[in-house]
């Protein structure tokens, strides 16, 4: 995967890159809707939530809806900025 | 999706990013609910208005129009409910419900300051309600909304033209053409998508 260096390993996953586009053109969304748009399962949605928590990509806010559990995720500027930066590298390699 | 077993090529990353883009896309609230309750309460409301003043004695026309007050309650209330249940918040949904607010604030100062503009309440409203139900229609991409909101205009400028009394029924056929025709058109394209 030597052609691919540039890429932002962050991003360069399935269900990472699937998650930063959908969080990119909504406000907000709760864990639930996440999931439904990208078929994940629940347990891998999570670890890879948390990975671009880490990174800063992401906020992930837990709050309550009644008694259930509320997870929803918000895109950062930090989020955005990678984004279009690996579209950036994307279109490179494309138009080679 | 099973994520880091499958090679993620050129190809397959921008099929993620215009899936997940369009899977967002057309989240905007598509909701008829407000046209339609609207839409039926202000009709009868300006129909009423108009019968009391050309048929009847009664000095106070004017109180028909607190039908208006269960329905802001109602939509209160629904407003409350669906923010709750919603699963994503748009940026196109937000702006929408600011227009609606912005739209609010506005009728208020109008009816406030009723007596200083000659009473020509009616297509003051008019005018207000065609810049919101035009911008609507354009954010949700609905083209019958959008008609709707420019034949506002038009019929405000037909209520200007017209007497106080008649201005009441121009505005009971510019909610049928502006709210009602749009917001069941909406609901039946809700219902099939």
């Amino acid at each position: 995967m030597d052609k691919f260096k540039d890429l932002d390993p962050l991003l360069h996953s399935q269900l990472r890159l699937a998650v930063v586009s959908l969080l990119l053109s909504v406000e907000s969304a709760e864990f639930v809707f996440i999931k439904e748009k990208t078929g994940a399962t629940a347990g891998n949605l999570s670890v890879q939530l948390d990975k671009l928590n880490t990174a800063g990509y992401i906020i992930i806010e837990k709050s309550f809806k009644g008694k259930k559990p509320l997870t929803t995720c918000k895109i950062t500027k930090k989020g955005i900025d990678a984004f279009e930066q690996y579209v950036i590298n994307l279109k490179q390699y494309i138009n080679k | 999706m099973d994520i880091d077993k499958e090679q993620l090529t050129n190809e397959k990353s921008l099929e993620i990013i215009t899936n997940m883009i369009a899977a967002a896309k057309g989240k905007v609230d598509k909701n008829s609910f407000y046209f339609l309750l609207w839409g039926w309460v202000c009709v009868l409301a300006n129909i009423g208005h108009y019968y009391i003043l050309k048929f009847t004695d009664y000095p106070e026309p004017q109180i028909v129009w607190v039908i208006t007050i269960p329905a802001a309650i109602v939509s209160a209330i629904y407003g409350y409910f669906q923010r709750k249940r919603a699963s994503v918040k748009t940026h196109l949904g937000t702006i929408a419900f600011w227009i609606w607010m912005a739209f609010l604030i506005s009728l208020v100062l109008i009816l406030i300051f009723a007596h200083r503009i000659n009473y020509q309440i009616n297509p003051m409203i008019m005018i207000l309600t065609a810049s919101a139900t035009f911008i609507s229609g354009i954010i949700l991409r609905f083209k019958p909304l959008i008609i709707g909101g420019i034949l506002f205009w038009v019929f405000a400028v037909l209520a200007l033209l017209s007497s106080l009394e008649y201005q009441y029924l121009i505005g009971a056929i510019a909610l049928i053409t502006g709210y009602l025709i749009p917001g069941y058109m909406l609901k039946k394209r809700a219902n099939n998508g």
